[in-house]
């Protein structure tokens, strides 16, 4: 363990397992609400309930919203190491 | 006059090399979004070599850490870069030819280390290094992509199981062309960079630039990002078939959570200094978003195949570098040795193709979708 520690930088091996964790299994979440946000404010569009058809659509923007930022702040990581 | 022949030599072979980058790795970047039919083939790959030329003027930072810590820079000489080079071409087509998707970076570190060995023995190549920026999160990446795409599958069908597939199918297939795109960006403004930065350790060795003042000269730039977008236009079928549908059959939701788990990794991985291999990561990425839908679902023989690739990477690039490394050796320090191998690699590479050429007209259904 001691080895290990001393020829790879541990702390920055773990940094890459957790922040790969959240910002993948984040994105791919946010992504499918937003697919779930359009499909199904388009179905209550269609069925005649405003109501949901919104919430729905707001789910949606809040998604792709968050999706352009991910992607942002990708290029941004690349720009910057 | 002998040195000024053989920087364009060496200048020449990295960017060949660079151009075997693109074609060897178009697949990591298009293979899901080809399979799932998000996009053509010829736009995918058209995409994917514009966001290469592109990803290459993001930064040059990584341009000038090459080789950083894992071999004593000042020690490079053009020689050793040229030997270098061939090494890890070599592996590259090598793969290519068998289908087999594998690192083009470490079969170019491989290269380098190899041709550092046959010059300067042990001495010259920082094991520690090796191991902790190389080999331990190249092997750590494929599991990482893996436990991602798997984690990230099961969520997403969750969230989208009771919707109909027609939309939900089209709705992932738009998400791939952005995950895709970032993808072919990330691969431009890594890959493309390492071989600046081999371009540019031959220029200091020529002596034209400033080992203490290290900065890539804009036709460096220039060059390498051309070289590496006309690879990836060309496309590299062969591994793009292996990735896309040898691995696993796969959907709309499953393409889209593999290329983006692989893209996390890339980044996290990219921020914090690893210089980790996007067909490794693509390919764990890939085999989760099956497994994660049925473990079965993964071909794992043919996974197999590629883990023995990856394995066999280093060890193979880093031999031919040095076999390079001491044939042109023979022939004295300057032009002679590195023209008389370059000459021989070309004619093995016409070689190759014809043979390629062959085969695909023997057996059609293994051209190109």
């Amino acid at each position: 363990m001691t080895v290990a520690a001393v020829i790879v930088d541990t702390h920055a091996l773990l940094q890459v397992v957790y922040v790969s964790l959240i910002a993948g299994v984040g994105i791919c979440i946010v992504y499918a609400g937003a697919v779930l946000g359009i499909t199904r404010a388009q179905e209550h569009r269609r069925g005649d309930r405003p109501r949901e058809a919104a919430l729905y659509g707001a789910l949606a923007a809040i998604s792709l919203a968050l999706c352009g930022w991910a992607v942002v702040t990708g290029i941004a990581v690349m720009a910057t190491k | 006059m002998h040195s000024d022949l053989l920087i364009i030599l060496v200048i020449a072979t990295a960017l060949a090399f660079d151009f075997t980058n693109g074609f060897h790795d178009t697949a990591n970047v298009v293979a899901t979004s080809i399979s799932t039919r998000a996009l053509s083939p010829r736009v995918a790959v058209t995409l994917a070599a514009i966001m290469n030329f592109a990803g290459a003027f993001i930064s040059l930072k990584v341009a000038a850490t090459i080789a950083q810590g894992i071999v004593d820079a000042g020690e490079v000489t053009m020689p050793i870069v040229f030997a270098g080079l061939i090494g890890a071409s070599v592996w590259n087509l090598a793969t290519w030819y068998f289908g087999l998707p594998s690192s083009s970076s470490h079969a170019l570190i491989g290269g380098v280390v190899g041709a550092m060995l046959a010059a300067h023995g042990t001495a010259a190549v920082q094991l520690g290094g090796l191991l902790g920026k190389v080999v331990i999160p190249g092997v750590m990446s494929p599991f990482l992509a893996f436990a991602v795409a798997g984690l990230a599958i099961v969520l997403t069908y969750r969230l989208v199981a009771r919707l109909r597939p027609g939309p939900a199918g089209r709705g992932f297939r738009y998400g791939q062309i952005l995950s895709g795109g970032m993808l072919a960006l990330a691969h431009g403004t890594n890959d493309a960079q390492k071989t600046m930065g081999v371009m540019t350790l031959a220029l200091i060795a020529h002596g034209d630039i400033s080992e203490k003042h290290f900065a890539v000269p804009g036709w460096v730039v220039v060059g390498a990002a051309t070289a590496i977008a006309l690879g990836t236009y060309a496309g590299g079928w062969r591994i793009i078939r292996t990735m896309g549908t040898r691995i696993i059959k796969m959907d709309a939701a499953q393409g889209f959570t593999a290329q983006s788990a692989g893209a996390a990794v890339i980044l996290a991985a990219s921020h914090v200094g690893f210089p980790l291999s996007t067909t490794h990561v693509m390919a764990g990425g890939i085999m989760g978003a099956g497994a994660g839908k049925r473990v079965s679902a993964v071909r794992w023989g043919v996974a197999g195949n590629m883990a023995i690739a990856w394995v066999l990477t280093l060890p193979a690039a880093a031999a031919v570098g040095a076999a390079t490394y001491a044939a042109t050796s023979i022939f004295g320090s300057g032009v002679l040795g590195p023209a008389i191998i370059a000459a021989l690699a070309l004619g093995a590479l016409l070689a190759t193709m014809i043979r390629r050429a062959r085969d695909l007209a023997a057996h059609p259904a293994g051209a190109k979708p």
